[in-house]
């Protein structure tokens, strides 16, 4: 016992005491939200290129294209920084383009026309307003097919038309009413249409100190889900950042001969659980360190209610049992390899495993208590994420499920800590040459 | 009392038989050496010893203690492994790795004597150094300190004196010598002849996983009996047609004549004397040295089976 903890010390100052942990524990984070991140540090470098468009208004007497044009012009002022005069954001720049007759024939002509330029790169793309848009008779009979299309092959970049869609709506509905003479003020009339949405919110509450009626925050509908795929993505990074160095380790002490120092003495099956231990209080220190951060800008920012104190201790409970089990399977793998690049051959069904819960994340998260996600957070090696995931999406669950859980977890850790000593036994001294997953198996069962 | 005593004993791995049906005792207190060519079963008896393989059939005693796997951690405190290739954690400080091990072994409040040690094997300068700026011989020594840190009763050394310059092998041997006067066992390894035949109070020398020689230096040169003449003539000579010579060997400067069991030498030496002037007649008790390559050397096995 005390020669375990021996080697669970060590393990444990070895990983923390390195540049290469805090490093890992300050940039882990940056790359778990890279992409949100990389946006928001290069907000301000925009491609600052003129894009030029083609305009082909349609309607009698192409009066749409003038709201354009302004909307444009508009638009082109802001893209010089007034005080730097330098251009921060890319240039519109339209070009009326005199449609074709009307018969469908001219119009694809004309279109395909337009590609070819959008295609050769004269044009970033075109807008093309077909001709009945204005139309207001026929609206008994008539086909809602009007439409204005906006056509480029760079899908993704949609500046240009989320630009000039607002103000075209607008203009074109003044038009219409200017048509249909309905002697009502398109402004009432406009009032009278004002699009009604549906607010999604959290619910009313007390506040418990000035007893006062709150409102739903914005918050009330975020955190809901932004705290249980935060504590999900957060199990599974901790996890990455220590079971891969245990693994890393034992490939290691085997390839520099120091698990034959270490077996002279010590029995295997503490020296694999030592080194359990040592990781496992390693992910603790990461998530403590996670958590704690998380808390404090928690109160910081008020939403401090949707971390309940509980749903913090189920969350450190499942962490350590989940780096047991799945540690202790890296370490049969380790144990089995001679070197890092043999790892990645028997790895994949241990990663199946962990990935497992973060493919399933989104259909759980969506109805937290049906059949399906009920019976998978109850897969052990899916329970630890998949459970605090259910948890942490209010209302909750019901309470015995996360004891049934640990319980199943508890099961499931001891078989793979007592098979993982197995193969560890007999892998630990195996040089030259590493196992296949069904040698790994006979170890198992071999005595 | 024996410190180690192996009962039959037999290791497979697949199909290669590494150790086969050996026994053996190591009396306590003594300097027990294992010769044997590469790959002739040394490490897997020591290993063996260790606990750390075991074996398919037979018995191992260490320490009066039998060895299966129930009983494991009770020994383990008393004895002590340095492996032939060294493992030490690179990262690690010295002090700490030797600190590390010594915990390891249950021996706790270590400072003191890793002082002494680091001293004794003038390594203090390099004590707060990282194990990965060390030289490959500092290394050694170190693994070395490890090893015997927690003051083992049992110490299994395989191959120490191996990349060690002759200070450092003067040295350690000093060591050895020491650990033994304060009633430690030593068994070690080694294919250093020389070093076997002053070091040992016994040895052992295994061959393709049996036992070929055993007991004390003298016991096996007598054994091996006082059948070399070494001589030298004052012209060259043809000489393996000489009456009871085996086998001749040209040493350069003399000759080295094997003589069949029972062989005179007087007689020998008359015949010599019609050859030429004999300038050199030595009657010689083979060296381990030789009695090794005798054993080892390929094809020997069929000869050496007559000679027995």
């Amino acid at each position: 016992m005390r020669k375990m903890l021996v080697i669970a010390v060590r393990e444990y100052l070895a990983a923390v005491r390195t540049k290469a942990f805090l490093i890992t524990l300050i940039i882990m984070p940056m790359l778990m939200s890279g992409a949100l991140l990389v946006e928001w540090l290069l907000r301000d470098y925009h491609d600052t290129k003129t894009k030029k468009f083609a305009v082909v208004d349609r309607t009698p007497g192409a009066r749409l294209y003038p709201v354009i044009e302004k909307a444009v012009q508009a638009y082109n002022e802001k893209t010089i920084d007034p005080a730097t005069h330098k251009p921060i954001m890319p240039r519109f720049d339209v070009e009326q383009t005199p449609p074709s007759t009307n018969t469908p024939e001219a119009i694809a002509e004309q279109r395909l026309e337009l590609s070819q330029q959008v295609r050769k790169g004269e044009l970033f793309g075109f807008l093309d307003i077909e001709a009945d848009v204005l139309e207001v008779e026929k609206y008994e009979t008539g086909k809602q097919k009007e439409t204005i299309r906006y056509q480029s092959n760079r899908p993704t970049n949609l500046d240009f038309p989320r630009l000039i869609e607002k103000p075209l709506q607008s203009a074109i509905q003044d038009l219409r009413m200017e048509k249909a003479h309905l002697g009502v003020s398109p402004e009432k009339i406009r009032w009278i249409m004002r699009p009604t949405s549906v607010q999604a919110m959290g619910l009313t509450r007390r506040h418990p100190v000035t007893g006062a009626i709150e409102e739903a925050t914005l918050m009330d509908r975020i955190a809901p889900v932004m705290v249980p795929i935060g504590f999900l993505v957060l199990m599974f990074m901790v996890l990455m950042m220590t079971a891969t160095p245990l693994m890393q380790g034992v490939v290691e002490e085997k390839m520099q001969r120091i698990a034959e120092v270490l077996l002279g003495s010590v029995p295997p099956f503490d020296l694999m659980l030592g080194k359990l231990l040592g990781m496992t209080a390693v992910s603790l220190t990461i998530t403590a360190v996670y958590l704690g951060c998380a808390y404090w800008a928690a109160r910081q920012y008020n939403f401090v209610e949707y971390i309940p104190p509980d749903l913090l201790v189920w969350f450190v409970v499942f962490q350590a049992f989940a780096l047991l089990m799945y540690g202790s399977l890296f370490i049969a793998v380790g144990a089995a390899c001679t070197d890092m690049k043999e790892t990645q051959n028997l790895l994949w069904p241990v990663m199946l495993l962990v990935m497992l819960p973060m493919f399933l994340m989104g259909s759980v998260l969506q109805e937290p208590n049906s059949t399906v996600a009920v019976g998978l957070s109850f897969f052990p090696f899916a329970t630890p994420m998949l459970m605090i995931l259910r948890q942490s999406v209010p209302p909750g669950v019901p309470s015995w499920q996360p004891f049934l859980g640990v319980g199943l977890v508890v099961l499931t850790t001891l078989l793979c800590v007592w098979a993982a000593g197995r193969i560890f036994r007999i892998g630990i001294l195996l040089q030259g040459k590493g196992a296949k997953l069904g040698e790994m198996l006979r170890w198992v069962f071999h005595d | 009392m024996s410190a180690v005593t192996i009962e039959d004993v037999t290791k497979t791995f697949r199909q290669h038989v590494a150790v086969d049906h050996l026994s053996l005792q190591v009396p306590r207190g003594s300097i027990y050496g294992f010769i044997g060519p590469n790959g002739s079963g040394k490490t897997t008896t020591l290993r063996m010893i260790m606990r750390i393989l075991y074996p398919d059939r037979g018995v191992i005693r260490v320490l009066d203690e039998p060895t299966n796997r129930k009983n494991h951690r009770s020994i383990l405190d008393r004895v002590a492994y340095l492996p032939e290739e060294r493992g030490l954690y690179k990262q690690m400080k010295v002090r700490e790795v030797l600190r590390f091990y010594a915990e390891l072994k249950g021996f706790r409040r270590s400072g003191p004597e890793i002082d002494a040690w680091l001293k004794r094997l003038d390594l203090s300068a390099w004590a707060d150094k990282k194990v990965q700026t060390l030289s490959k011989g500092m290394a050694q020594k170190v693994q070395f300190i490890a090893t015997v840190i927690a003051r083992p009763e049992l110490i299994l050394l395989d191959e120490p004196f191996s990349g060690l310059d002759p200070v450092n092998t003067d040295v350690l041997r000093e060591v050895i010598l020491e650990l033994r006067r304060k009633g430690a066992t030593i068994v070690f390894s080694t294919h250093d002849m020389s070093v076997a035949e002053e070091l040992c109070d016994f040895i052992c020398m295994i061959y393709k996983g049996r036992k070929v020689l055993d007991g004390t230096l003298e016991s096996i040169q007598n054994a091996y009996g006082s059948d070399t003449v070494r001589v030298q003539l004052d012209v060259p000579a043809k000489l393996d047609d000489l009456p009871s010579v085996v086998k001749v060997t040209d040493l350069g400067r003399c000759q080295e004549l094997r003589l069949a069991p029972q062989a005179d030498t007087q007689t020998l030496l008359a015949c010599l004397m019609q050859r030429g002037r004999v300038h050199h007649f030595e009657i010689s008790r083979p060296t381990l040295h030789d009695i090794f390559v005798r054993i080892a050397r390929p094809g020997a096995e069929a000869e050496e089976k007559g000679h027995a």
